[in-house]
């Protein structure tokens, strides 16, 4: 076809055109057939890069006790001694706990978690069996025992434990409160009510707050004396508790505060979430005379199960990793009772103890590895092959 | 009768408190409820942040000697520790609420933009990564790290060299390479970034950005941000991406159109409620970081939680006026930006799109 | 103070000698076009001052002073990190004198004493001897400047004693007899019940500070020079006894006179009470003289009494373990049969000079120093509350004046500075812990075990045994006749 503008040249071939498709177009499709690698490229190279050096240096560090020599920082290698510490030496009851002899509850809960644990991996091996999962299997269920050997070893036999479980409270107990009461609000304001756009905005506050802010926020908020509730603790009496010197209070209080800051990641996820289900569905279900409940768990959940569970996922990596709360609130006190692994491993950190620092770092690493592939494993793509 | 079609004179006090009269409408029983709960969240949050407001406005004696709840009826507001952040140390408040801005805002933009590309990428196409090339790219990036670290080469040397190693020895050898992974491997890996203490990585990222001479500038704290970010980035809008059905980007691209066309114009308008979310959470972190920020930057390029931290440990004790106002001064840019954003967090146009 | 004209005649020549001297500029140098980059805690504390002081040194010799503010927590980190990883973009660091130890290890502070020696201006040997000799140097050399000088002592509500009849606690019995009696009685009018005894007991803050104030006189007699921690000898702790465990225990009984939750109170909750006129006794540092003449000390403004940190009557037999009564052999510096040690803790905010920064940069960072040491400025200085420098200088404390302008009545200045005087004069002032891995040592397994035991999870026995499982771990990993070695140097001994 000729056109009467001068871009003619394109379409015939001439000494200056191009032959066939020009320059642009050509790089468009090279780029086109090379957009997987261009989407993830950029991604990825920036993470390698960034993560690479602190990973190896901090690992090495972990097997080293550092101290300040001329010049800068000395190190030397010490294998793993700052992990036994943690385990059989001098830390072990800043980790781990205080053991005392079993009691008979804790004989009772380490026999049905032993048997639990060996029909699961029966039941496993006896169905489906490849070595890859068993080998998953076998660490996962070697981390539960240790756990609840811990904990029989400490808290179900009276005497307290370490920072290991003072940071599995944190996380379960948090992590549940947090998603019961985040899907909770995401639903109500998934609903058709006035004034949405406000609860989003207001709902979401917590959030913005920096942590630290938080931390001492909450400390006003808790101060038995001078705080605002201080009238309401006299009122029933108990306007000489501290909860400061309790230790149960004391953890219960840093998940509330906790809870309260980051309620709203998991509200303002799962409101997406609920507001990209199709409303048509759910509006045939409703003539067709489905209960609320109903709706919920048959058309609702289903939709935003993969989003919920890459959320709590996310929450729970973060959940880990807990240290502002507890250093600002209580310093980890009373005693040793909320202390976080996170906060063990700044403590050390801050008293130039690097190698320690590191180690403990690695172990909750680890710890949070398993728990997030176990979870992973079993319950998200669980799910998934369920549906 | 009622929409669902029973008879409307029959119902129990039951039913007629929770049914809905119509599909539009709640029931009141549901309705009061559910504004009911609303309404005692609302308190629960709320009222934490006007403790924190009432109190920037104290005095130290106020706030040592009791709680007082009400200005002008319990105590008399004052406005030192208002003052104190803005007028004495104007200079300081304003350097510290900039570079807060600049940072939060460009590290969250570089990694939505960065991440939601990957997040598109793992959605759609199929990565077979070879794990041999995969390890040569690590040893190739270690050896670099060290030769700049420990023996001062240059990193751009170091850089392009490492690049050509890696590249050379992955074309040789590529083809003895079986070991794949897939998109869920790189998927874990890339949220496993998050796993570890930020306390520990934050000397050798302190070495790294010093051996490139870009300690307490801008851009060091906002690339530190944008790649601890990008996990969570992929995350949420990999999960987004993945809802949005197939059939509408394979009828785009039989029509002509190239994947980033397809991403550009109809994926990301698709998703604009899990976009707004991810961003408002992405700036919400960058903001409020401490550990890191505290690390890079020494005076020029100090954020608001750095200023904030500096209110705490005292000798004096805690001055919870101004780090009251302090807290409250940086809410406001982040409801802002809440306001805006939360728009798009309603009813995505999914409906239409997949029945037309 | 009665009235001697002879001895009035000599203070006002010495005045206008003093005038003359200070009219004089006291830095002739010329160091335009030097910046010099400081980093301390935020302000105003410490920080705001310096700027100040930095402006008038500005005008004088043309040298720009920046003083840069990092939270408190993680001052000396940044610090190391910038002097230890060669980024050197810090000249001065103004900290917490104890930590500089660390630094010395390092070889990264610069020896001041050829500076020091050319300076004619810097008055020395008025700086008191504790601070002269124990902070300053270290290893014989200066490495710092004194800014602020840091010590703790007892205070207490002098209209509250006068009104019940009490005597300032000289020994822990009798800070302990004082704080039952009026524990409970409001003080400040309020309808509610205030404490006897407000005692910081807060893990990770200054709470090891304290119980160390409360061990140094059972474990020292002495001289500073016995010091508090090791023997000096094998390096062996010296915590696992009677001494320390009658300090942990009298420090938890304080709390039965005190805020409910004091176990989450650091020093800053404290002052505040003090302030809010809720404390009839409390034990602190320097800084509560000042606090008592602030806009916002109103409720206790010339009513706090000082005193040196309360004594005891017995002390620690190394061998045994045991407290034995003291006696004219054993306390040799004891005052009316009651053996005082009071501890430097935390050793006082100083300057240190980076090693590796210019050499024009040294040298002005050191006139600045010295700017601010020198007694026309610091006897200013120490008077205003808000500066947070306390008194070091034995002029300080004579010169009652800019004391009384400042706020002070007569007799509240002198009750105070006697209070600073007797004990920086006391030869068995202890020393805070100055050897590598200092922090380590108290700032984790101390106050951890502290913690540990004042929530109640272990007995002061099982405390100072861990103690000194957990030090013979640090002093193993270091290299004990390195840490030995170093111990002695800083509490001067030498050739041993």
């Amino acid at each position: 076809m000729t056109t009467t503008t001068g871009r003619t040249d394109e379409t015939r071939p001439g000494l200056n055109a191009p032959a066939g498709p020009t320059g642009w177009t050509r790089f468009s499709e090279w780029l086109d057939r090379h957009s997987g690698q261009f989407f993830i490229t950029p991604a990825v190279v920036m993470i390698l890069i960034f993560a690479i050096f602190p990973l190896v240096a901090s690992l090495m560090l972990a097997f080293t006790r550092a101290r300040i020599g001329a010049g800068g920082f000395k190190f030397r290698f010490a294998g793993l001694q700052n992990f036994e510490k943690q385990f059989f030496g001098s830390e072990q009851f800043h980790f781990l706990g205080t053991f005392s002899a079993f009691s008979l509850l804790a004989w009772a809960v380490m026999a049905a978690t032993t048997a639990g644990i060996v029909w699961w991996l029966y039941r496993y091996a006896s169905t489906k069996f490849s070595w890859f999962g068993f080998v998953g299997r076998l660490i996962t269920a070697a981390l539960i025992f240790g756990i609840v050997l811990m904990f029989s070893a400490t808290l179900f036999s009276g005497s307290p434990f370490g920072t290991l479980g003072v940071t599995l409270f944190y996380v379960f107990v948090g992590c549940a409160i947090q998603f019961a009461i985040g899907l909770g609000l995401a639903f109500l304001c998934s609903q058709k009510i006035r004034g949405r756009g406000f609860f989003r905005v207001v709902f979401f506050l917590p959030l913005m707050i920096t942590p630290i802010g938080v931390g001492y926020a909450f400390r006003m908020l808790a101060d038995t004396s001078k705080g605002p509730f201080a009238p309401l603790w006299q009122a029933v009496g108990l306007g000489d508790f501290t909860w400061v010197a309790n230790a149960w209070t004391a953890r219960m209080f840093i998940v509330v505060a906790d809870s309260w800051q980051w309620i709203p990641f998991v509200f303002i996820i799962l409101l997406a979430a609920l507001e990209n289900v199709p409303r048509d569905f759910v509006e045939a279900a409703e003539v067709d005379g489905a209960s609320g409940w109903q709706i919920f768990s048959d058309i609702t959940w289903p939709q935003i199960m993969p989003v919920a569970a890459t959320v709590m996922l996310i929450r729970v990596i973060e959940a880990f990793k807990i240290v502002d709360l507890p250093n600002i609130m209580t310093a980890g006190g009373p005693g040793i009772a909320t202390e976080s692994m996170t906060l063990h491993s700044f403590f050390a950190w801050r008293s130039f103890d690097l190698g320690q620092s590191s180690a403990i770092a690695y172990l909750l690493l680890f710890v949070t590895v398993v728990v997030c592939v176990s979870f992973f494993n079993l319950v998200v793509l669980g799910r998934i092959r369920q549906s | 009768m009622t929409a669902t079609g029973h008879d409307l004179s029959s119902r129990g006090l039951w039913q007629r408190l929770f049914e809905p009269p119509s599909i539009n409408r709640m029931a009141p029983g549901t309705f009061i409820t559910v504004y009911a709960l609303l309404l005692v969240w609302t308190l629960v949050v709320l009222f934490p942040v006007y403790w924190v407001l009432i109190t920037s406005f104290k005095l130290p004696l106020d706030v040592a000697s009791g709680p007082y709840f009400l200005p002008w009826v319990d105590f008399t507001p004052d406005l030192h520790a208002w003052k104190a952040l803005f007028v004495d140390d104007w200079e300081d408040t304003l350097k510290a609420y900039s570079n807060s801005i600049i940072i939060a805002l460009a590290s969250t933009a570089l990694s939505v933009l960065v991440g939601s590309m990957a997040a598109y990428g793992l959605a759609r196409v199929q990565y077979k990564p070879k794990l041999g090339s995969i390890l040569i790219f690590v040893a190739a990036t270690i050896a670099a790290i060290i030769a700049v670290v420990r023996y001062g080469v240059e990193w751009w040397l170091a850089g392009l060299v490492a690049l050509a190693v890696f590249y050379f020895l992955v074309l040789a050898l590529s083809r003895h390479f079986k070991t794949t992974l897939a998109n869920g491997d790189i998927l874990f890996w890339i949220i496993s970034q998050r796993i570890l203490a930020p306390i520990v990585v934050v000397v050798p990222i302190y070495i790294m950005f010093q051996r490139v001479g870009q300690l307490d500038t801008h851009q060091a704290i906002i690339l530190t941000y944008a790649v601890i970010n990008l996990p969570i980035v992929v995350w949420l809008m990999y999960d987004f991406f993945t809802s949005i059905p197939v059939d509408l980007e394979e009828s785009a691209q039989l029509d002509g159109a190239t994947r980033i066309m397809t991403f550009t114009e109809i994926v990301l308008p698709l998703s604009r409620a899990g976009l707004a979310a991810t961003t408002l959470l992405v700036s919400i972190l960058s903001w409020n970081e401490y550990l890191l920020a505290l690390f890079l930057s020494t005076s020029k390029a100090q954020t608001m939680p750095i200023l904030v931290a500096g209110m705490a440990a005292g000798e004096r004790g805690v001055l919870w006026w101004t780090m009251c106002v302090t807290i409250i001064v940086m809410i406001v840019p982040v409801v802002f930006m809440a306001i805006v954003l939360q728009r798009f967090i309603s009813k995505g146009v999914l409906l239409g799109a997949v029945k037309g | 103070m009665t009235h001697n004209p002879l001895k009035a005649l000599l203070a006002g020549a010495a005045g206008v000698a003093t005038a003359v001297a200070m009219a004089a500029p006291t830095v002739a140098q010329d160091y335009s076009g030097i910046t010099v980059n400081i980093l301390t805690r935020p302000g105003p504390v410490i920080a705001g001052r310096m700027a100040e002081r930095g402006e008038e040194f500005t005008e004088m010799t043309g040298a720009e002073i920046r003083v840069d503010e990092v939270p408190f927590a993680e001052l000396f980190q940044k610090v190391l990190t910038d002097w230890a990883t060669g980024t050197n973009s810090i000249d001065v660091g103004v900290f917490a004198s104890g930590w500089a130890t660390e630094l010395a290890a390092a070889d990264l502070l610069e020896d001041l004493t050829p500076y020091v020696e050319a300076d004619d201006k810097i008055d020395i040997d008025d700086i008191a001897p504790y601070f002269r000799e124990f902070n300053q140097k270290i290893a014989g050399q200066v490495k710092l400047i004194t800014l602020d000088g840091d010590f703790q002592m007892a205070y207490y509500r002098t209209d509250i004693f006068d009104e019940y009849g009490l005597e300032p606690p000289r020994t822990w019995d009798e800070y302990l007899a004082n704080a039952a009696a009026v524990h409970g009685k409001d003080f400040n009018g309020d309808g509610e019940p205030d404490f006897g005894s407000c005692m910081f007991k807060k893990r990770n803050a200054q709470s090891y500070f304290a119980v160390m104030s409360f061990a140094a006189a059972y474990v020292q007699s002495k001289g500073t020079g016995e010091g508090i921690f090791f023997d000096t000898e094998t390096m062996k702790p010296k915590v696992n006894n009677e001494a320390w465990i009658k300090a942990f225990e009298i420090y938890k009984a304080t709390g039965e006179y005190g805020p409910p939750d004091e176990i989450n109170h650091d020093v800053g909750d404290t002052r505040a009470l003090l302030q809010a006129g809720r404390c009839a006794q409390m034990i602190d540092w320097g800084d509560v003289g000042p606090l008592s003449i602030d806009p916002e000390g109103e409720l206790i403004r010339n009513k706090m009494g000082a005193v040196i940190m309360p004594g005891t009557t017995e002390v620690l037999d190394e061998e045994s373990g045991e407290l034995v009564a003291c006696d004219a052999e054993r306390c040799p510096h004891a005052i009316d049969g009651i053996n005082y040690a009071p501890f430097a803790a935390f050793g006082g905010w100083s300057g240190a000079i980076n090693k590796n920064a210019d050499p024009k940069v040294k040298e002005a960072a050191y006139a600045f120093l010295s700017y601010m040491n020198q007694a026309a400025q610091s006897n200013v200085d120490v008077t205003m509350g808000w500066t947070g420098y306390n008194p070091y200088r034995n002029s300080q404390l004579e010169n009652l004046e800019p004391w009384i302008e400042a706020g002070f009545t007569e007799e509240a200045a002198s009750n105070y500075l006697g209070a600073i005087k007797a004990s920086l004069n006391n030869p068995n002032m202890a020393s805070d812990l100055k050897i590598p891995g200092a922090a380590q040592y108290t700032g984790v397994i101390l106050d951890r075990e502290l913690a540990r035991f004042l929530a109640g999870d272990i007995t002061a026995e099982q405390a100072v045994a861990n103690i000194e499982e957990g030090w013979e771990e640090i002093t193993d990993d270091f290299g004990r006749d390195e840490q030995a070695e170093i111990y002695r140097l800083s509490l001067g001994i030498t050739n041993q």
